[in-house]
This record gives structure tokens, C-alpha cells and sequence, in this order.
């Protein structure tokens, strides 16, 4: 085994390594690779980014959207028709 | 009438209560729903049954948590559950890691004039170009197959553990962390080929 892993190695792992559940040994070559690789380094970046980017992105819709009253009016039509038996 | 007169009310059986209760809240939980299912139709059709649960769970309902918190899990839940009985479970093409960039013959990679962060280009949106990103990401979570959106969906919008996605959808933590890479990278991709103004 080479001691710097791959463009290709490392960006398939970059989760693993991110959720701490690599060896301590692969760990390390991932360490060594992102610190002089700015390509991979920058890969790695916007992964750590993107679940801040997509909660920013996608906050709840204001106001609700009409599905939403619909679901709402058969729910207390099934429920009033359950107290109605 | 409060919260607290309202969840007591819509616990004895006053519909109109429940309504006045679950209101305001009907955006976030709808929100939740759709990211799971990805599927308006199908997320009115969850969201029906998640309000159904939160009327018949109301009366064990503990002060301890926010009402919302607390009903957003119900609905979250009751997305999952359809999720299983009902969804249309795409794993089309679910193996192919692409998105990662193009390498040469010795793994390393060809992109450096494009690999500049995306996200940090992300942050100085102004309101039209955040609009057209969040349709991208949109269509970027729509066309991930199901169960990589779903696992992206509880681990990066909904913040579960990797431990208890794996417990909830009965798969090993490595899988999970597998199909979360897997969605992950495609998605960045998606946006990053936006922020560039490249075709995705």
C-alpha cells in the first residue's frame, strides 16, 4: 500500500473519513493527501458545506401549500366521521 | 386559546381545537413529509395519516417537548412508514459513484480549474440566484433514487445520527454511510455544476 492514496481513493471516502469511521492508519493517509492536494481539500469542503447549504435552501414553505389544508381537512373529516358513529 | 388550552381540548375530542392546534405548524410538517417522499401526491396522503396519529397520540403527549417537535417526529415517522408500504423505490443506476471528477490513469485528478468550493461561491447569492439554487437542489434530491434521498434527507435536512438511520431503515451503519457518500457527491455535484454555470 502507498502511503498517499489517490485522487479517486480519497474522494470515495471523504464520508467515511469525515464520520471518524476509517482506521487510524487510513485516517492518516486521508490526512496527509488533503494536506497538499487543494483539489481534494476543496471536494472535501463543500461536502463538510453541503448540509448547512441545504437546510439554508430548503426551509419549510410559507404558507402552507394547499396539500397541506387538504390533508388537513380529510383528517378532521375522518375524525369527526369517527365520533359521528 | 393557548397552546397548552388547545393540545388539552384537542385531547378530549374537540376537532375544531385540533385544527387551531396543528395550523400553524402545517408547513414544517408537510416540508418534512416531501423531502422523504419527494412526491406531493404522496406527501398530502402521509401528511393525512401523520395528523390522524397526532390526534389518536395527543392524550400521551408529554409537556416535556414542543408540540411541534414533537408532532414534526410523528410526521417524519409517518413519511417513512408510507415510504415503506408505498413508495416507488428507485435504485436505478444506485452503485454508479459519479460525480467525483474525472481522473487520469494513475487516480488523480484532471479538474483543478474546477475545483474551486462551491459552497463559499453559495454564500454570496443574492435572492433571484438562491431561488434558481434551491430549484436545482430540488431537482438534484428528485432525481436521487430513493433510498439514497431518503438517507441524505435524515442525515443532512433532518440531522438523525448514522446509528439511528441504520436502526430505523434496518441497515448496517457502513451502508448508510455508503448511500449518504453516494448522495452526497452527486449532489454537490449538481450544485457545484450550477454555481459554475456548467450543464449538470
Amino acid at each position: 500500500m502507498k502511503l498517499l492514496p489517490t485522487c479517486r481513493e480519497v474522494r470515495e471516502r471523504l464520508t467515511d473519513y469525515a464520520e471518524g469511521s476509517l482506521s487510524p492508519r487510513e485516517r492518516v493517509r486521508i490526512w496527509l493527501h488533503l494536506l497538499i492536494c487543494s483539489a481534494c481539500t476543496a471536494f472535501y469542503r463543500g461536502l463538510r458545506a453541503l448540509p448547512g447549504v441545504a437546510r439554508f435552501l430548503l426551509p419549510p414553505e410559507q404558507p402552507p401549500p394547499a396539500e397541506a389544508a387538504q390533508a388537513l381537512e380529510g383528517a378532521l373529516r375522518r375524525i369527526q366521521g369517527h365520533q359521528h358513529l | 386559546m393557548n397552546e397548552t388550552e388547545l393540545i388539552a381540548q384537542a385531547a378530549a375530542g374537540d376537532s375544531d381545537a385540533f385544527g387551531a392546534l396543528v395550523g400553524p405548524h402545517l408547513g414544517l410538517f408537510f416540508n418534512g413529509i416531501l423531502r422523504i417522499l419527494g412526491n406531493r401526491a404522496d406527501a398530502q396522503d402521509a401528511l393525512q395519516e401523520a395528523l390522524l396519529g397526532i390526534y389518536e397520540d395527543l392524550p400521551s403527549f408529554q409537556a416535556r417537548s414542543r408540540f411541534s417537535s414533537w408532532a414534526y417526529k410523528v410526521c417524519v415517522n409517518a413519511a417513512l412508514m408510507f415510504r415503506r408500504s408505498h413508495a416507488r423505490i428507485r435504485e436505478d443506476s444506485m452503485d454508479a459513484l459519479t460525480g467525483l471528477g474525472e481522473f487520469d490513469d494513475a487516480g488523480h485528478h484532471l479538474d483543478t480549474a474546477t475545483a474551486l468550493s462551491w459552497s463559499v461561491a453559495a454564500e454570496a447569492l443574492d435572492e433571484a440566484e438562491r431561488r434558481q439554487l434551491r430549484e436545482c437542489l430540488v431537482q438534484a434530491l428528485d432525481d436521487l433514487p430513493d433510498p439514497l434521498r431518503v438517507v441524505f434527507v435524515l442525515k443532512d435536512l433532518e440531522d438523525w445520527s448514522t446509528e439511528a438511520i441504520a436502526a430505523r431503515l434496518d441497515q448496517a451503519a457502513a451502508t448508510v454511510r455508503q448511500r449518504l457518500h453516494r448522495a452526497r457527491v452527486r449532489v454537490q455535484e449538481r450544485l457545484r455544476a450550477h454555481v459554475q454555470g456548467r450543464p449538470s
